[in-house]
């Protein structure tokens, strides 16, 4: 491949030749090419993924350019997978780029998280949050979650047989507690920081480096300048990843667990 | 400040800042109205200038003397192969543009040295220093202080970074590292690695804390020093005071102008 272009990475006793082949060879699934997903494609992509899967449904609005840096005023009303597979292209034309504009449920989950080597969540909702994680426990994918309101957030990655997403929190917070961005507000700069902390994230995991965030959640609040890692254990009950699972089968995920994420069975 | 000063088009772009208590209407006006140089526009300028584009600061000045090379594509998410060996400045202005169109661009394609720091920097409310070397430190340091201008520094090295707020007469570089690194020490550098987001998470909390500066909202990264270890993953914070000794911030200054070699006295090996 292209030596000069990744020549800081090669450099990095952390990546090396073999590090830079293996992110050639990599695939990764951007679900949700907003806040989160913005830098995540841009840093993936820098970084020399091979493969990305960019996976959104909706047009690019006006309201998204406060903080969705892949997008730009002439991209307005256009599909975001398609805004932004030209501005990684435009990066790097070798990329591999699935422009895939749909939504992740149930019913087509596992057809998106087993294509790839790695899931990035950049979506905003809790439901898709927890049904992702539950496909990636069962499918035995890595995840890296992400979440973002008004001026902070926090990532986790969950590796297979590591703590997951239900291990720490049970299941979706109640929607009467839940306050949309829309609502809430929320600054771009939050979302580029737990976006940049999800893509070295990702990288980690597929170079095989260093300690990524399994088990751990880092939660940052940009108001008050404060960043924080906190270990979290497995949950010996956990609903999904535990030998008492009851989330056990992505065909019948719907009998398992309700619309709003909460465990049925 | 009413939000009625805003336009529609606007209010549509800023809302999620509008909506925000801590912005609201009347911090977009003063987000509008800025005046913020960044200097350095590579790995950490990149993600700084997208990101205050992004939130609407009024003028973004940028300062580089580079060129885009391929090999900064794998960071510089601000530049693309159509800027290859053109101005960086100019391929950033170019994005950001496009990004914000109601963003003031001011581009200076030039290295800041001590003959033209105080007035590049004079014309800035805050300045972001997105430099790779320690005397452009040192230099930006001295000239932010005996401008009475706050100072938005970051910095990467492998496998780490840093984010602090110079603010003046609470502590400078000079307060934070008297000490300067001994000839011939390593800097950032194309000998130097670096994976591809460190440079994003520093960058974007350098953004983060001018925004905060501007809006005069939270807490700033001042007399503390965030350090991040992106292979473990771990945040750390270093609290630092003035140095009443200070060279420059101190109580009995002895630098009062800049010289020709910005870590004059100091003696770093460029």
């Amino acid at each position: 491949m292209n030596d000069a272009r990744h020549h800081r990475q090669r450099i990095l006793a952390e990546v090396g030749e073999a590090g830079q082949q293996r992110l050639e060879r990599a695939s990764v699934a951007i679900v949700g090419l907003g806040g989160l997903g913005s830098p995540v494609a841009l840093y993936l992509a820098a970084a020399g993924v091979g493969r990305l899967g960019l996976i959104d449904d909706q047009p690019v609005e006006r309201s998204n350019l406060n903080r969705q840096i892949l997008f730009e005023e002439g991209d307005l009303g256009h599909p975001k997978v398609d805004a932004a597979a030209r501005r990684l292209r435009a990066l790097d034309s070798s990329l591999r780029l699935d422009a895939r504009q749909e939504n992740v449920r149930a019913s087509n989950v596992e057809a998106v998280v087993a294509e790839y080597d790695l899931v990035v969540d950049g979506t905003d909702s809790f439901e898709t949050k927890f049904l992702l994680n539950d496909a990636a426990v069962l499918l035995h994918k890595p995840l890296v979650h992400g979440a973002v309101l008004q001026w902070g957030g926090q990532v986790t990655t969950v590796l297979p047989d590591e703590p997951c997403l239900r291990c720490l929190f049970g299941g979706p917070p109640d929607p009467d507690d839940i306050q949309t961005c829309e609502e809430a507000g929320i600054i771009g700069s939050a979302t580029g920081v737990i976006g940049s902390v999800m893509a070295e994230e990702a990288l980690k995991v597929l170079l095989k480096a260093g300690t990524p965030l399994s088990g751990r959640i880092f939660q940052h609040d940009g108001l008050a300048g404060e960043s924080r890692v906190t270990s979290f254990p497995r949950d010996p009950d956990c609903p999904v990843c535990s030998p008492r699972a009851l989330i056990t089968d992505l065909a019948r995920y719907e009998e398992q667990v309700s619309p709003r994420g909460q465990v049925l069975v | 400040m009413a939000g009625s000063s805003l336009t529609s088009e606007q209010r549509q772009r800023y809302a999620r800042h509008l909506a925000l208590t801590e912005i609201g209407p009347a911090g977009q006006q003063r987000l509008m109205r800025a005046r913020v140089l960044v200097v350095g526009v590579g790995a950490l300028g990149s993600p700084v200038a997208l990101y205050l584009a992004a939130a609407g600061v009024g003028t973004l000045g940028l300062a580089d003397h580079d060129r885009v090379r391929l090999s900064n594509l794998q960071r510089q998410v601000i530049h693309s192969m159509e800027g290859l060996d053109q101005s960086k400045v100019d391929g950033a202005a170019r994005t950001v543009s496009a990004l914000n169109p109601d963003v003031t661009v001011e581009t200076f394609a030039e290295t800041v040295n001590a003959h033209n720091a105080m007035e590049l920097l004079g014309a800035f409310d805050v300045i972001v220093d997105g430099t790779d070397s320690f005397a452009a430190r040192y230099l930006l340091s001295d000239a932010a202080y005996l401008l009475r201008k706050p100072l938005v520094h970051g910095s990467i090295f492998r496998i780490e970074g840093q984010v602090t707020v110079f603010i003046p007469g609470r502590g400078c570089y000079r307060c934070l590292y008297p000490e300067p690194p001994p000839p011939g020490a390593i800097e950032e550098s194309e000998q130097v690695g670096v994976l591809a987001a460190l440079p994003g998470i520093v960058g974007t909390i350098q953004a983060a804390e001018t925004i905060k500066l501007i809006t005069g909202v939270g807490d700033g990264l001042v007399n503390r020093v965030l350090l991040h270890d992106t292979m473990a993953m771990t945040f750390h914070e270093v609290r630092y005071r003035r140095n009443r000794a200070c060279p420059v911030c101190g109580d009995r200054p002895t630098v009062h102008q800049l010289a020709d070699d910005a870590v004059r006295g100091v003696g770093v090996a460029r």
